[in-house]
């Protein structure tokens, strides 16, 4: 499910060649789209982890909001200070495009983490396979419909958190296109909220109010599947509904254990954070890296939810990646 | 004779008239055209959704009032859930945590109107200096992560109703006929609106203007202290990206509903009705399946109207 083992080896074959020749003055600046989310916090926490065994300084930089003239002109400042690396998370798809290709043309490598910039001068790419997370949303929808009703028919909806982001567009399609494979499911709606908890849970309850019978929900980030989950406790619908979120944040593992949640779509921002500052360190020491790399994309639902493989997923705070590293 | 009897009458219409007129129109034509949109389900959905908005509105149009501004309200917001969730997941009980959220909010009123009042920096300003600082403190208060592991009954009080009516909805009622009365039929209401109509004239005649600028900002952020509170009881979890913009929800409010920017005018009705149009257009847009973005363009246009046709009213009244 995890399709990890191949970035943990190459990350564990990279410390093998070149930890021993770190240097007190590398450092590595990480930007996030957003400091402000959870998310991106684990991101952080993977790079820290990273700095520490390497003994490199991690700068911890972004906008607490998704703002891609902000995160411009943190990534232009960031080179400015001629770091090591830089590992960017870039907001939007054609804007961060020639920043991100001007920093590469400068001497400077830039690892892409979790979202695709217009651009193809960087040193590595990082990411989930938003599609393929969509495509697991929808599976495990129908997978919900199924158990609940015994058939895998009925109207669904999602939510996108916000317009015009490269990852969630991406999960979007995957989600049509996997629903598209089940010719009784028919999506009815789609709405798009501000990226806020609020504004995901009266949406939820406003699609309900219009198709009564609506069989599921997908919300494609953190604060929808928050909001949503919350909708669905409300109207205590968490045994018939069939709602299915992206990532893991601690509302919605609350929701996932309370059961208005039925699955959970996560990935693995904290080894984005930490392979992106080993790949940042491993290219600026003159080491190829992969293009492209996937950091993997899996479903939890309340069944599987204690299975020690997803422990670290689902909470930071239980990572342990001494032991994976060492696979 | 009549003509003039008419426009008379016309001049003497309260201030929230439009907004009042335009909801009502809008809820006839959605319970045409939308079948489930006056169910006992969705009135109760609506009355939920409008609650937390409208008590923040009424405190920001406390500010506008005086003719001050308070873009805080947001970031206060998060950082009084986030304050709240916090000492809600360390052990600390309910009365407490609620205590010192709304105590919070008072004291960052306070600060505000000290600034406005004492040090002479412009309410925009501070209070966008406040956008800033307490959306940081709710990020270093949480660590950026959401907080969860509440006790469970928190969400009881958000989901429980009264005589059928959301406990939401009622704290809302409740907050709006304290503010209504403090601004209707009490001196402190008068020496606010005078203050917002000529703050110079106003300090001539002697009224307490650091005082009442006071009243004003600690109600704002108070009320917000108190939303967030709701907010949190809603969503069982605090997250420190929560209430983004609301500050500019509940100025629409107030302004949609009478308000004006200058100051001196502007009604708790109104500003209730303004979160109520907001709500429905948005409860509207979802059931006839509105494209999310044609949706976001109507919202704009019908602010647009809405101020526009209110303002001819005010010209009419002033002019004629």
């Amino acid at each position: 499910m995890f399709r990890k083992l191949t970035l943990a080896a190459s990350v564990a074959s990279m410390a093998l060649i070149s930890a021993p020749i770190a240097r007190a003055q590398d450092t590595v600046a990480v930007i996030v789209k957003a400091t402000t989310s959870e998310y991106w916090q684990w991101v952080f926490k993977g790079a820290e982890q990273a700095g520490k065994e390497l003994g490199v300084k991690v700068d911890e930089l972004g906008s607490p909001k998704d703002d891609a003239a902000a995160q411009i002109s943190i990534l232009e400042s960031a080179a400015g200070s001629k770091p090591s690396a830089i590992v960017i998370a870039p907001t939007i798809f054609e804007a961060l495009g020639d920043p991100i290709a001007a920093v590469t043309d400068s001497g400077i490598p830039v690892i892409v983490i979790d979202s695709g910039a217009k651009t193809d001068k960087f040193a590595s790419f990082l990411t989930t396979n938003n599609e393929a997370g969509g495509k697991a949303a929808a599976n495990a929808m129908a997978q919900c419909i199924k158990e609940r009703t015994g058939k895998i028919a009925g109207k669904v909806a999602f939510i996108t958190a916000m317009a015009g982001h490269e990852s969630l567009d991406s999960r979007d399609k995957g989600f049509k296109d996997g629903i598209a494979a089940y010719p009784d499911l028919k999506i009815v709606g789609n709405r798009v909220a501000n990226n806020e908890e609020a504004e995901g849970m009266s949406l939820t309850a406003d699609m309900l109010t219009k198709d009564s019978d609506l069989a599921g929900v997908f919300a494609d980030n953190a604060q929808m599947g928050t909001g949503a989950g919350t909708a669905i406790s409300e109207q205590k619908l968490g045994d018939k509904f069939c709602l299915v979120a992206f990532d893991a944040d601690a509302g919605e593992v609350e929701h996932l254990k309370d059961g208005s949640i039925y699955a959970l779509i996560i990935q693995d921002p904290y080894m984005m954070g930490y392979a992106g500052v080993w790949y940042g360190y491993a290219a600026a020491h003159g080491a190829r890296l992969p293009k492209n790399v996937d950091t993997g994309v899996g479903a939890v639902t309340k069944a599987n939810m204690n299975d020690p493989a997803f422990a670290g997923l689902l909470d930071v705070t239980k990572r342990k990646l001494s032991s994976f590293v060492g696979n | 004779m009549n003509k003039n009897f008419l426009s008379v009458m016309f001049q003497r219409l309260p201030v929230e008239t439009y907004v009042v007129t335009f909801t009502v129109i809008l809820w006839i034509v959605l319970s045409i055209m939308a079948p489930n949109f006056m169910t006992e389900g969705n009135v109760s959905n609506m009355m939920r959704q409008v609650s937390i908005s409208a008590i923040i509105a009424i405190g920001v149009l406390c500010t506008i009032i005086i003719a001050g501004i308070d873009l805080s309200v947001g970031s206060v917001a998060a950082f009084c859930g986030v304050l709240v969730a916090q000492l809600l997941s360390h052990g600390y009980g309910i009365p407490m945590s609620v205590g010192l959220a709304l105590i919070a909010g008072v004291l960052i009123g306070s600060l505000n109107a000290v600034a406005v009042g004492v040090l002479g920096i412009p309410a925009f300003i501070v209070t966008l200096a406040g956008l800033q600082v307490y959306r940081g403190l709710a990020l270093l208060i949480s660590g950026g992560m959401t907080v969860g592991g509440l006790p469970p009954n928190i969400k009881d009080f958000a989901r429980g109703t009264l005589l059928g009516i959301p406990n939401l909805f009622i704290t809302m009622l409740m907050a709006a006929i304290v503010v209504h009365y403090l601004l209707s039929y009490t001196r402190t209401g008068r020496y606010l609106y005078a203050l917002g109509s000529n703050s110079e004239a106003a300090r001539r005649q002697g009224i307490p203007v650091f005082r009442m600028t006071m009243v004003a900002y600690v109600l704002s952020s108070g009320l917000t202290a108190l939303a967030s509170i709701l907010l949190v009881s809603r969503l069982s979890v605090a997250s420190p990206s929560m209430a983004n913009a609301y500050e500019l929800q509940a100025i629409a409010a107030a302004v949609v509903g009478g308000a004006s920017l200058f100051g001196g005018r502007g009604t708790v009705l109104g500003a209730i009705a303004g979160a109520i149009l907001f709500t429905t257009m948005s409860n509207g847009a979802v059931l006839l399946n509105i494209d999310p973005f044609w949706e976001m363009v109507l919202e704009g246009l019908l602010i647009a109207l809405v101020v526009y046709l209110d303002n001819l009213q005010k010209k009419r009244l002033s002019g004629l």
